[in-house]
């Protein structure tokens, strides 16, 4: 330790430590420029300079080193006048006008000059002559506003061990940061972990996404917060990465009690999100996750979580599907007595009965939920409940997760004949090995994925000739892409674009009569507006229609609850209170918002425990930490041809394998494939362990 | 045997008693005790032989021109002295002829050349080598050292002279206007008393009185320009400032407050930058406003270039009355801005007119005139020769 003294202030530092740094964690603010405290000091802006006792002149806090007995003086005339001038030397080559540059108000540098203060209008004044350049993915460079502070060379260099960014020259001596021959950032070793738009003090290098509406580690790891349950993705790819599926699977399971399923079947929305489409392809994290769930011995998990003492609380949940058993688990883990109560004679909701098994293996699905009743959870089957108001009787409170069970019959001529089929009853009748009503010329009406699960659950059940069609326009299809491709190599049709005008027959089906549409979009009212095209009727024969256009849930005003729009449950609010009408009956999961996904369900089911564990007087804090301390390595260097590595394909049986069978075809990734896709991620959230500037306004 | 053979036979201490008993030196523009300087660097510093940074006249490198053998085998002493292996000569941006040229020699050497600046910020913890001390390890390891400082006088070869030579021996004061040494202009009643010692890139040169010294200041500024590395701000930014004024003021557009704006931003250039391109780079500029500032003022206010050397302070013009429309100037002119008919009176355009003179050479009827004064009236439009009336 060295004893300093700053401004009659007398402080305890490590010896040999920057007297700026030094000054700045005891409180006292000196001006700084090219100075970041995860950075090498540069000594180059001169905003930072002191008058040491003893020493020959003003010299810069940022170079100088704490020794023992060291007197600082930040203070002076001299100091002053050499700050003024040095910034406005700098300003001489820097717009003058703030109000358009989208840094304007968080800008170190503006409130640098509000606070020094610099003389205006003595020096040639110049424009550096860069066009903004917008060529690069996620960063944009604006090099007519950098005042060469180095900062985003030191990032990317000495923080990253990249080095892309250097000094450069133009012709007419005008000096600029930036790559070699101005290459693109994708030519170069780049990384685009964003180092140098995160350390970069002036407007000059944006991240693109950056937005004063969403929260900053929402806009700098978007696959986390697109995650409906914001599993913290980067982390357990890094895990992966290394190697440690372990690790990975304890990152996962903190937020996700379905790892597995969810690595088969999630909508990914993270994937939607992910940065890396803005270079080429987004990271393949579903694939990623399942890999680990798969490698996953429950080392970091397995009866090591939380389990609070037991509160003699008792809960009852209705319906076993994600969102039901997602709370139970959480519920039980908090102390209470959890009991759910199951219409059909198996688990899963529609893990079980929906989706099919060649996308789902049944088995997984047990597995996981085993996961439940090991910690407590007790399920009973075949148990339908009408009245939930009843169970308040025997326990202290009643969460609704009936999901949506009833499928949705469009008003339309010919929709009640035989041969026409709902989507979810057909779909369950198929899971359960039961007769079906299946011929063999059948059509689909609807183009979600249900519609396909439909179509491919038709073709692996015999069906010869099998259509889907629906509304929308190909590009507007609800369904991923994976999945109509799919559909197509195994020979089924997909007609986009059509209306349903109507299912022939007279005592059975025969076909259904469609349009071609022209246009389609909503008005401001989203009401559907749609244009056929005159002339387009035309027949397609068939034996079977199935409706795919929906499905709602299976309730009605005699259980006693007040419903919403297609017969949802009403509850307080969609997240923060999911009470339903009567004291003590809670719902969550697609019975309040409709279908949407497993990984919702999860979510909504988390939030449901958390909210039930407050009614009943706990702290409703279901969080628990299973994962190892991950330490994530800033230096993440250089990785030949980074930016054009493609996404890793799981590997899938080839269409005649698959077509007739209900067994599983996408096998997912290998060990190699996994690490290589980790290793393609561009870790969006090491930006976040960048320190914060500090400017004058956090030390007044 | 090679001088670094002679020295490893030796060992460290006595090639250390040897230099300490030559009294070396460092070279360049922090003379100090050489073994003192050693001390004070790290174990095993990486050695970055150079010539000062601020030196862009690159006078020295005729002595790696001359024999690089003695200067490698100085860095490798160096290297020795320090213990490391790790080598490197930082030759000039420009002088990628050298480096191609030494490249094969340096790598057996072990010296890696490279062409830039030395960095100090990455050099911080190296142990710098001036060439010329480098030259002198290898001469005392040789037993052939001998007490001097090289010196290009004017155009002369580099040659080495004792130190306490006067500059008045080296070169002729005669007809100057003031000397250039090192990176400072001094005025010859200063030279005089000057020694060889002062002039710390060997380069001493007079500034006649046909050179203009805000001209000379600013060549100078450009070039450091060229040379800075740019992360200084008072190096970068300071360099465009002064560089910027005296030019104005060479272009007849000098303001009166150029030279203490000169004066202030070039002292600051001295304490506020990291290596000797910052620190040196204002010398001549601070010398020239503060020691030549009736020159100054004869440019911005009194609108005249004194060595008449700036051109825009003069001009060229075709006397309407001597002209007889013969051709002859254009003809030669390389700027193609005067205009005419065969026995009309020539005009020239003064915003392209470079003022090179060739037109007053070729008019054999001495009607172009060049002047510092206002211009007498000139017609504007096509006149027949012996036409143009002066009212
Ligand atoms: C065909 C199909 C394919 C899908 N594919 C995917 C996919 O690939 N990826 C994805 O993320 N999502 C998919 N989804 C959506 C996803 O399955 C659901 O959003 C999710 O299962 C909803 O979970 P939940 O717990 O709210 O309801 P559900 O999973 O529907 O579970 C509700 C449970 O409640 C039971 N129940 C209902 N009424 C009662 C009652 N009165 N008494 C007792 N029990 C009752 C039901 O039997 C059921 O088990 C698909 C949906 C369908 C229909
Ligand atoms: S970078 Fe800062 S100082 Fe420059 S224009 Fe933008 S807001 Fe203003
Ligand atoms: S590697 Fe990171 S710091 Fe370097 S240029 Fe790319 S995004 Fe910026
Ligand atoms: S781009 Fe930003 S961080 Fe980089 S030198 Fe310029 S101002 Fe500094
Ligand atoms: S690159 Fe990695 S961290 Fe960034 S958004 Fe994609 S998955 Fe998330
Ligand atoms: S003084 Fe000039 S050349 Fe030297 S480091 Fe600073 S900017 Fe570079
Ligand atoms: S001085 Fe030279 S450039 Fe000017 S008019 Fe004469 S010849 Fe042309
Ligand atoms: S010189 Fe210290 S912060 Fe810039």
């Amino acid at each position: 330790m060295a004893c300093i003294t700053i401004d009659g202030v007398k402080i305890e530092v490590p010896e040999g430590k920057n007297i700026l740094e030094c000054a700045l964690d005891a409180g006292i603010y000196i001006p700084h420029l090219c100075h970041h405290k995860d950075l090498n000091p540069l000594g180059s802006c001169r905003m930072c300079i002191v008058q040491a006792d003893g020493h020959s002149g003003p010299e810069p806090s940022c170079m100088l080193k704490a020794e023992d007995g060291l007197v600082i003086h930040t203070k002076s005339d001299e100091i002053r006048k050499l700050q003024m001038l040095a910034l406005e030397l700098l300003l001489a080559g820097h717009p003058e006008d703030c109000s358009t540059c989208p840094k304007y108000g968080h800008c170190e540098l503006q409130m640098l000059i509000q606070y020094i203060g610099p003389k205006t209008g003595r020096l040639k004044h110049r424009s550096k002559g860069f066009a903004p350049d917008g060529r690069n993915p996620l960063l944009l460079h604006d090099m007519n506003r950098c005042i060469l502070c180095g900062r985003c060379v030191r990032a990317c260099g000495d923080l990253r061990g990249v080095g892309v960014l250097q000094y450069q020259k133009k012709e007419d001596l005008e000096v600029y940061t930036g790559t070699l021959h101005q290459k693109l950032l994708k030519d170069t070793d780049c990384r685009f972990c964003e180092a140098c738009a995160e350390v970069c003090p002036t407007g000059t290098i944006r991240d693109i996404l950056a937005s004063s509406e969403i929260k900053k580690e929402d806009y700098v790891v978007p696959c986390r917060a697109g995650c409906p349950a914001h599993t913290n993705i980067p982390e357990y790819i890094r895990f992966v990465k290394e190697g440690d599926f372990d690790a990975a699977a304890a990152v996962i399971r903190e937020k996700l009690p379905f790892p597995k399923s969810l690595g088969y079947v999630c909508s990914h929305a993270c994937e939607l999100e992910c940065k890396r489409k803005a270079l080429n392809e987004p990271m393949s994290i579903r694939n990623i996750k399942r890999f680990a769930a798969e490698q996953d011995s429950g080392k970091y998990w397995k009866g090591k979580g939380k389990q609070l003492p037991d509160t003699g609380k008792k809960v009852c949940i209705v319906g076993a599907g994600p969102a039901g058993l997602t709370a139970a688990y959480y519920l039980r883990k908090q102390g209470h007595s959890v009991t759910v109560k199951e219409a059909l004679p198996t688990a899963g909701g529609m893990l079980s009965y929906g989706i099919p098994s060649y996308r789902m293996p049944r088995e997984l699905v047990q597995e996981e939920i085993r996961v439940f009743t090991d910690q407590g959870v007790k399920i009973e089957t075949n148990v339908k409940v009408e009245k939930p108001a009843e169970l308040l009787k025997e326990y202290d409170a009643v969460l609704m997760a009936i999901g949506g069970h009833a499928g949705v019959r469009l008003p339309m001529k010919g929709n009640t004949l035989p041969g026409v089929l709902l989507n979810i009853d057909f779909l369950r009748r198929a899971a359960m090995g039961e007769e079906t009503g299946l011929g063999k010329h059948v059509i689909v009406l609807g183009g979600g994925n249900v519609a396909f699960d439909c179509a491919r659950t038709a073709k692996r059940l015999g069906a010869e000739e099998i259509h889907v069609a629906c509304l929308e326009a190909r590009d507007k299809m609800t369904s991923d892409d994976e999945e109509i491709e799919q559909a197509k190599e195994e020979g089924i049709f997909v007609h986009p674009a059509q209306t349903f005008e109507a299912i022939t027959g007279e005592d059975h089906v025969t076909g259904v009569d469609f349009m071609n549409v022209e246009s389609f979009s909503f008005d401001e009212n989203r009401k559907a507006i749609i244009k056929k095209e005159e002339g387009s009727e035309h027949h397609i024969d068939a034996d079977t229609v199935i409706f795919a256009v929906g499905q709602r849930t299976e309730i009605t005003e005699a259980a006693g609850l007040v419903l919403g729009r297609g017969s949802s449950i009403s509850v307080k609010d969609m997240t923060k209170d999911k009470s339903a009408s009567i004291q003590g009956v809670f719902a969550a999961g697609d019975c309040i918002y409709g279908t949407k996904s497993v990984v919702m369900a999860v979510e909504s089911g988390r939030e449901a425990a958390s909210q039930i564990d407050l009614y009943l007087g706990g702290d409703g804090d279901i969080e628990e930490t299973l994962a190892p301390k991950q330490k994530a390595d800033p230096c993440i260097g250089v990785i030949p041809g980074f930016s054009g590595l493609s996404r890793q394909k799981p590997q899938v049986d080839p269409a005649d394998r698959r077509q007739d069978n209900f067994s599983l075809f996408d096998h997912g990734f290998c060990r190699e494939t996994a690490c290589a896709e980790a290793g393609r991620c561009l870790q969006c959230d090491l930006r976040l362990q960048i320190s914060e500037p500090r400017t004058w306004g956090d030390f007044s | 045997m090679g001088a670094y053979a002679t020295a490893k036979e030796l060992g460290r201490e006595a090639v250390l008693e040897k230099i300490k008993s030559a009294g070396l030196m460092t070279y360049g523009l922090r003379r100090e005790d050489f073994c003192e300087a050693l001390k004070q660097a790290e174990e095993a510093a990486p050695v970055d032989a150079g010539l000062n940074n601020a030196d862009t006249d690159g006078a020295l490198l005729e002595l790696l021109r001359e024999n690089p053998g003695r200067i490698f085998e100085g860095i490798r002493i160096a290297g020795m002295l320090t213990g490391t292996e790790a080598l490197s000569l930082y030759l000039p941006e420009k002088e990628t002829a050298l480096a191609e040229e030494l490249g094969g020699t340096a790598e057996t050497y072990g010296i890696e050349i490279i062409n830039d600046i030395i960095d100090v910020r990455k050099s911080e913890r190296h142990f710098l080598l001036h060439i010329v001390t480098a030259a002198e390890l290898s001469d005392i390891l040789e037993g052939t050292s001998e007490e001097g400082v090289y010196i290009k006088a004017e155009d002369k070869p580099l040659e080495k002279v004792r130190s306490d030579t006067k500059v008045s021996s080296l070169i002729s004061l005669e007809g100057a206007r003031a000397v250039s040494m090192g990176y400072h202009f001094f005025t010859p009643e200063e030279a005089a008393d000057k020694t060889a010692a002062d002039a710390v890139n060997a380069v001493i040169k007079v500034i006649r009185e046909d050179q203009c010294i805000v001209r000379e200041t600013l060549d100078k500024l450009s070039a450091f320009r060229r040379a800075s590395c740019g992360k200084c701000v008072f190096c970068r930014e300071g360099l465009i400032q002064l560089e910027y004024m005296q030019k104005e003021i060479t272009a007849a557009r000098g303001k009166a407050e150029y030279p203490g704006l000169t004066q202030e931003i070039g002292e600051a250039m001295g304490i506020s930058t990291l290596c000797s391109v910052g620190q040196e780079s204002a010398k001549a500029a601070l010398d020239a406003t503060a020691k030549f500032a009736g020159e100054y003022e004869a440019h911005i206010k009194k609108n005249k270039c004194p060595a008449g050397v700036c051109t825009s302070f003069s001009h060229i013009y075709v006397d309407p009355q001597a002209c007889t429309g013969c051709g002859d100037c254009m003809d030669v002119c390389p700027a193609d801005c005067i205009e005419g008919r065969p026995k009309y009176i020539h005009m020239i355009d003064e915003f392209d007119c470079t003022k090179c003179g060739k037109c007053i050479e070729a008019c054999e009827e001495d009607a172009i005139v060049k002047t510092s004064g206002k211009l007498p009236k000139l017609p504007n439009i096509l006149t027949k020769a012996g036409r143009f009336r002066k009212h």
